[in-house]
């Protein structure tokens, strides 16, 4: 009895200890993140991605198109920026939340604007589906967090503007080492591997500054709220209408 | 009859060719930043939505110029709230000038970069915190 005793007591410390290591966070991160958009626009020429030849075509007519005012929305449909494009070219804010075995990113302009990066030493699972965010298992080597995302859905964009961007076609993992270059300044140090449309690993970094003297908040919001309207139901109660659509796409509210 | 929504969602449908993807984040290539304008003009209608806020104003009648209306996009929530707005900051009915990129296909309306109100207030954004 005192040995099986014994050997839970080891076992269930050994085990905490392995969580513990797994999970711990010797880097501050927490707090609300805001991308650096002027080095953004440096990186858009002065480190592009390898792109395979037959890509090369399909981003110069997005270039030319942007420069004839008729950018390609690389965001549409209210749909997620998805990996690697929210990290690359989001102009909006992020919160870094670290809790015991997991770390979250939440976004903005609506709830799908989320990162769960598991730091509990877990592998990714055999058989994922796949996400526009991808399966995302982490590990501190040091004061880095490094993160490895696989499980990208394939239409998910490699975009170096928001004017620019090619779907990664499947199969692309990216391998992310965030670090503080400063106090309040975040580097994330992207390798993306995608082997579809890139000739080699890219490898980029995207910077991100933290403002705790300004209190900053990622605000709520609805990226479908575009589509509709308030008003009062039967009962007097406020609620949301959708606006019907006409033909063109357009919303009339009469 | 076609109301100020209607008409700003056709508007800004125009700039990308469908109005279906009227709502989208999307690249500022559509407005020219290099001959900025100003107009006065009133406040019809505010639409505080991701991944745009969209204004859209009747602009004054001066110099017997018909009144015209005018749909003016500007960032989103998120960076306007950061930039000090609130959702109340310009409210239907309220009368400022307004300063403004244009659309480059010269449809009227334009990307909002900033807004003098009567009692001297100056609305303005940025993506970048420490401009400010």
């Amino acid at each position: 009895m005192n040995t099986f005793t014994t050997f839970c007591t080891v076992a269930a410390l050994i085990t905490v200890s392995v969580i513990s290591r797994a999970s711990a966070a010797p880097a501050d991160f927490d707090g609300v993140w805001i991308p650096d958009v002027k080095d953004q626009h440096r990186q858009e020429t002065a480190n592009v991605p390898p792109w395979k030849p037959e890509i090369v075509p399909q981003v110069a007519h997005m270039a030319a198109e942007e420069k004839a005012g008729r950018p390609f929305l690389v965001l549409s449909h209210c749909l997620p920026h998805g990996m690697p494009s929210w990290m690359l070219i989001s102009h909006n804010a992020f919160e870094w939340l670290t809790t015991p075995g997991r770390v979250t990113l939440l976004g903005e302009v609506d709830g799908n604007r989320m990162r769960r990066i598991y730091t509990d030493g877990r592998s990714h699972p055999d058989d994922p589906d796949l996400t526009l965010h991808g399966d995302s298992i982490g590990h501190w080597d040091g004061d880095v967090l490094v993160v490895d995302t696989t499980a990208i859905m394939p239409q998910a964009y490699i975009a170096i503007s928001e004017a620019i961007g090619i779907p990664n076609d499947g199969d692309m993992h990216i391998v992310e080492r965030f670090h503080l270059a400063q106090p309040n300044v975040l580097h994330d140090d992207l390798e993306i591997t995608a082997p579809k449309v890139l000739t080699a690993s890219w490898k980029t970094t995207r910077i991100f500054r933290r403002y705790p003297d300004r209190h900053y908040e990622i605000t709520e919001g609805e990226c479908e709220q575009e589509d509709l309207v308030p008003g009062k139901d039967q009962y007097g109660n406020d609620i949301f209408f959708s606006h019907p659509q006409n033909p063109d796409g357009s919303v009339s509210t009469k | 009859m076609m109301t100020l929504r209607a008409i700003a969602l056709i508007a800004t449908g125009l700039v990308f060719g469908l109005g279906g993807i009227a709502a989208a984040h999307h690249s500022g290539a559509a407005y020219d930043r290099e001959h900025l304008r100003t107009t006065e003009g009133t406040v019809k209608t505010v639409n505080w939505t991701n991944p745009h806020i969209t204004f859209v104003i009747e602009c004054d009648a001066k110099g017997g110029a018909p009144v015209q209306t005018m749909v003016f996009e500007v960032s989103s929530p998120g960076v306007l709230t950061r930039s000090g707005w609130t959702k109340r900051s310009l409210q239907p009915g309220d009368h400022a000038v307004f300063h403004y990129a244009p659309l480059r296909d010269g449809n009227p309306g334009g990307f909002l970069l900033k807004v003098d109100l009567p009692n001297g207030q100056v609305l303005s954004f940025t993506l970048q915190p420490s401009d400010q």
